[in-house]
């Protein structure tokens, strides 16, 4: 809830120091990262700049870096030219009408903007990707193939007193996971990270005993013999793969016998850290792992993902359609005995359509910051541009066949619902600034109605 | 303010006594009025040679929340499978020129668009989330907000969360408790409690592997008896219209029988409502050491007035089964077919798993299931205390409705299917012998008149005057399944919503819910919980009604009275 100003002698990322807080917003939700923080307290400044003073998160403070007093100023553009509202809307309806195979891609919004793009999705026979596509989509094809065991962050918090880290250090793209998953609680804590060096933010925590094991190993061959040993074969009767093998072997079996000893075990995971174009072979051989583990002993995977707004859009498309992102949907105009839904993680890349030119018309949604569409996009394909203010100027430069129109952040300029990383809970986001901008959702449900305008070219028959 | 006259069908409105009347129905406003029989209409339609009944209630379908989402995403072979429709189905537009249906697929995990499509195209008008967690509350009411046409609610779950749990076992005074639940169904706008595997889910976070009636949950000590115990008492005392709805202890396991009428018992003479009671009828006789329990189910459900059951019918064919019970889940999942499958434990709440299963005729222990709901439903005498459902998508999917009622109408289809078991099986089996058919009534009763009841939805599932009009008219066919797949007309709250089993309007729906009164002090005890122990702040834990309307896409808050001080 908003209050009053109070203290003057906050400093906000501008550097204008003894700005005063035109308001204070107490028990807010940040949406720039899955973790979803919501007790924090923001202030928003009269230059329409915003702080955090309480709370040490570099990805917040660079985040809030991107808003000032020009956003509420940011004007639609056609073709590089400032417009206004209403015609830029209609002129990216008509470039989506004439769209045969249109590619929605970024989709940063949240839950509100998921349901109205899905809806304009289905009118213009649109493919859905994410920014975060690659790493959603590993994740995605470990769970159809083999499913999973998951644990969540109250879980974390409450229960596990071993964690271990799989090549990944939380902190860096999640600065506040120690600060959520064990501040304020009591009890030893064993950290372990497998693969890599230990988060350095890990052993800022007084009663977390940090430890790193094979952390220059190979992650597939990790697996490989950590599986084996799991489900309990003989360190000796697996086959010698050169030098260290039976040590390495031995350092797994005895982590593995701590994990059976243990009261409950969190496995954490990256996959966006994970290496190689074969990521989901390595979270389906964890999550087995933890499925073996779990038939003794009590075991989870906390899987660390789903930025901007990837695991929320990821959620959305799924229920209403029944499919996951990576999806095609076409109009009840397709031809005929064709699916009216194709999901295909393969085919349907965004890196992949805009270098093979397999999309004639490209709908760019980035609301919470100013991410820009691929260097790859053909400057001939039209380009609709749903973007946080900051995004402005790369729209006006792209020039010809470009819409740009300015939209809120959720959290910032508007409400909305985000999922968070462990995708059990939804937060509820409150409007930090509240600036005039309009919502994903507002605009994708002003386009959808506009697409089949009396002035727009009718829809022609497609090719699936 | 239109009227809108239903002209010469058939009336079954067993909440008014009505069985196979010849009447007119005039709607006006969405609700059901009594207007003299020459007043002029502005719209006639004609029912004769028709049957007609309120909209179908499902109470029991898990069609939103982290579950529901985890098994399609789990199952795109099955969205791949999904017939394609014809163009002409698809292309259905509305007045304005757009396409009344979004893309939707799946076959036992539909996405909520087709979920609430085929809902109304069957003569649906509600359904209702079994097993909301309170985490998981506004995940929830998104998806059932995204489920057009058809009324919704859910019921939060309780018994296995941490604090719950603790205040049991540390002797927390019972009021306090109460007040816990009348808090929890407010914060996640719920319509009723609903309780899986009484501490069970909990104790398997402990690594507990099976809990009993009376045996103690190894770190509380409590049991889940005790824990029955409480809520229902907590219920009653809160006047919530909608008794405890229990999936109980031992689901699954042979000889389960004992376990289900002490749940019955454990509350001690307050209403009390056993879920899905097929899963938990099983014995141990004959010598696969599997056997029907039906007719014991039966007859304590019979002598005991102050219980009431939906069936959990299952259905041959591919389905999954999702579930808050992650004791049973991870202990049936090496039965997954396909061999995939997903289990969570859940912010202190509770827990989930998502097995995919095949039931077949020729497998014995399938067969002899599918054998027991059936007799479970033709052997307990009241039909108002029985609910049909296939527990969807956990015995089968919503849309096999239309076959289970010809089975429980036909005895010689029955037959036939019997036929094509698995021999032992049908040996097994007092089936053969049960002759009985369910009258249109009967039907009408446990897919309408009952659930209404049961869930205290004073204005639905019935069709006297002042009832939403939700009806639903079917042709009167000898097939009963071909005559409720595809209902003439469905109208929802007087707006017609489908004709002959295909879409013309999707209005939005509304979500039911309960606001029990209860002492506001109790969220001190709340905060100070969730400040030690989880990653949320206590000040997001509650949903306002901005917000729910919101989550449900502006549908109409549908408020369900509390039982009045008697």
């Amino acid at each position: 809830m908003h209050l009053p100003p109070t203290d003057p002698s906050n400093t906000s990322p501008s550097g204008a120091a003894n700005v005063p807080a035109l308001s204070t917003t107490r028990d807010w939700t940040c949406p720039f990262c899955p973790l979803l923080c919501d007790d924090l307290v923001v202030n928003a400044h009269d230059d329409a700049t915003l702080s955090v003073p309480d709370t040490d998160c570099p990805r917040l403070a660079g985040a809030l870096t991107c808003y000032g007093a020009s956003d509420a100023q940011c004007a639609s553009s056609i073709d590089g030219q400032d417009a206004n509202l209403d015609d830029a809307l209609t002129h990216a309806a008509r470039m989506l009408s004439n769209a045969r195979r249109p590619l929605f891609g970024a989709l940063a919004t949240d839950v509100a903007g998921a349901r109205a793009l899905y809806t304009l999705a289905a009118g213009c026979g649109a493919i859905l990707d994410h920014l975060h596509g690659d790493a959603m989509s590993a994740a995605t094809l470990a769970l159809q193939d083999r499913g999973s065991f998951f644990t969540t962050l109250s879980e974390v918090r409450s229960r596990a007193d071993l964690l271990v880290f799989f090549g990944c250090q939380p902190s860096r793209r999640y600065p506040r996971f120690y600060a959520r998953t064990l501040e304020g609680t009591e009890g030893a804590r064993d950290l372990v990270f497998v693969g890599c060096e230990p988060d350095p933010a890990a052993s800022a925590f007084a009663q977390a005993r940090v430890e790193a094991i094979l952390p220059d190993a190979d992650p597939y061959h990790t697996l490989a013999q950590w599986s084996a040993l799991s489900v309990g074969r003989e360190p000796g009767a697996l086959p010698d793969n050169g030098t260290g093998t039976s040590e390495t072997l031995a350092t797994l079996a005895a982590l593995q016998a701590r994990i059976a000893a243990a009261r409950y075990t969190v496995f954490v995971y990256e996959p966006a850290a994970l290496p190689g174009p074969h990521a989901a072979l390595l979270i389906e051989a964890l999550n087995r792992i933890v499925k073996t583990t779990n038939l003794t002993a009590r075991a989870g995977c906390l899987a660390l993902g789903g930025d901007d707004g990837a695991l929320t859009v990821n959620q959305t498309v799924t229920w209403l359609s029944g499919l996951p992102l990576r999806t095609h949907v076409s109009k009840p105009g397709r031809l005929a005995g064709t699916a009216p839904l194709d999901h295909d993680p393969y085919r349907y890349r965004t890196s992949r359509l805009l270098a093979e030119g397999e999309v004639d018309a490209l709908l760019w949604v980035a609301s919470f910051g100013p991410h820009a569409w691929p260097a790859s996009l053909n400057p001939a394909v039209p380009a609709v541009v749903l973007g946080h203010p900051a995004l402005a100027e790369a729209a006006r430069s792209r020039g010809a066949a470009t819409v740009f129109i300015p939209v809120a952040t959720p959290g910032i300029d508007s409400g909305g619902h985000l999922f968070r990383v462990d995708s059990s809970v939804v937060m509820p986001l409150a409007a930090a600034r509240g600036a005039a901008l309009p919502s994903v959702e507002a605009i994708a449900t002003q386009l959808a109605a506009r697409l089949h305008a009396p002035d727009a070219r009718p829809a022609v028959q497609e090719q699936p | 303010m239109s009227l809108v006259r239903l002209k010469g069908g058939t009336i079954y409105d067993p909440t008014n006594g009505v069985n196979g009347e010849r009447r007119d129905l005039t709607i006006r406003d969405g609700r059901i009025v009594d207007v003299a029989a020459n007043t002029p209409v502005d719209h006639e339609y004609d029912a004769t040679g028709m049957i007609v009944m309120a909209g179908g209630i499902d109470m029991h379908s898990h069609i939103g929340g982290g579950k529901t989402n985890l098994s399609r995403l789990l199952l795109p072979e099955d969205h791949r499978a999904d017939p394609v429709r014809d163009a002409a189905y698809e292309s259905v537009q509305d007045g304005a020129g757009r396409y009344l249906r979004l893309p939707s697929c799946g076959v036992c995990a539909p996405g909520t668009l087709a979920t609430g499509y085929r809902y109304a195209e069957m003569g649906y008008t509600a359904a209702f989330e079994p097993a909301m967690m309170p985490s998981n509350a506004r995940h929830t009411h998104l998806e059932m907000g995204d489920t057009p046409i058809i009324d919704h609610g859910a019921y939060v779950m309780l018994g296995n969360d941490e604090l719950f749990l603790q205040m049991l076992a540390a002797r927390h005074d019972f009021e306090r408790l109460r007040d816990y639940v009348g808090w929890t169904i407010h914060a996640s706008k719920a319509l009723g409690v609903k309780v899986v595997n009484p501490g069970g889910i909990s104790a398997f976070k402990f690594n507990q592997r099976s809990l009993n009636v009376d045996e103690q949950h190894k770190h509380y000590g409590i049991t889940p008896r005790e824990v029955l115990h409480t809520l229902s008492r907590a219920l009653t005392e809160l006047r919530v219209p909608h008794p405890l709805h229990v999936h109980a202890s031992n689901l699954g396991v042979p000889g389960n029988i004992d376990s289900t009428i002490a749940t019955m018992d454990a509350a001690d003479g307050l209403p009390i409502h056993l879920t899905h009671i097929q899963f938990h009828s099983y014995g141990v006789e004959g010598p696969q050491k599997f056997s029907s329990g039906a007719r014991h189910i039966a007859e304590a459900v019979n002598a005991r007035p102050n219980v009431s059951i939906d069936v959990g019918q299952i259905i041959f064919g591919q389905t999954v089964t999702a579930s808050g019970d992650t004791m049973m889940q991870f202990r049936n999942a090496p039965m997954a077919r396909p061999h995939k499958w997903v289990v969570g434990d859940i912010e202190c709440d509770a827990g989930c798993g998502v097995v995919p299963f095949r039931y077949r005729e020729q497998s014995f222990v399938n067969a002899l299931q599918w054998i027991i709901g059936l007799e479970i439903f033709l052997l307990v005498d009241d039909p108002w205390r029985v609910s049909m459902t296939t527990d969807h998508p956990n015995g089968g999917p919503f849309t096999s409705y239309p076959h289970l009622i010809r089975l429980l109408m036909d005895k010689s289809f029955r037959d036939e299917q019997i036929a094509k078991l698995h021999p032992e099986a049908q040996v097994a089996s007092a089936l053969p012998h049960l002759k009985r058919e369910f009258s249109l009534y009967e039907i009408a009763i446990i897919t309408r008149a009952g659930p209404a009841r049961l869930l205290g939805l004073r204005d639905r599932g019935h069709l006297g005057e002042g009832a939403a009009a939700d009806i639903a008219v079917y042709r009167d066919e000898p097939d009963r399944e071909r005559m409720f797949t595809s209902p003439a007309y469905v109208f929802k709250d007087g707006e017609l919503v489908a004709r002959d089993g295909t879409l013309v309007a999707t209005p939005t729906g509304g979500i039911h819910f309960v606001s029990p009164d209860f002492d506001r002090g109790i969220e001190k005890t709340l905060r100070a919980y969730s400040d030690a122990n989880l990653a949320n702040n206590f000040a997001h834990a509650a949903i306002s009604d901005d917000e729910i309307c919101n989550c449900c896409r502006g549908g109409r808050l549908l408020p369900v009275e509390c039982f009045s001080n008697n």
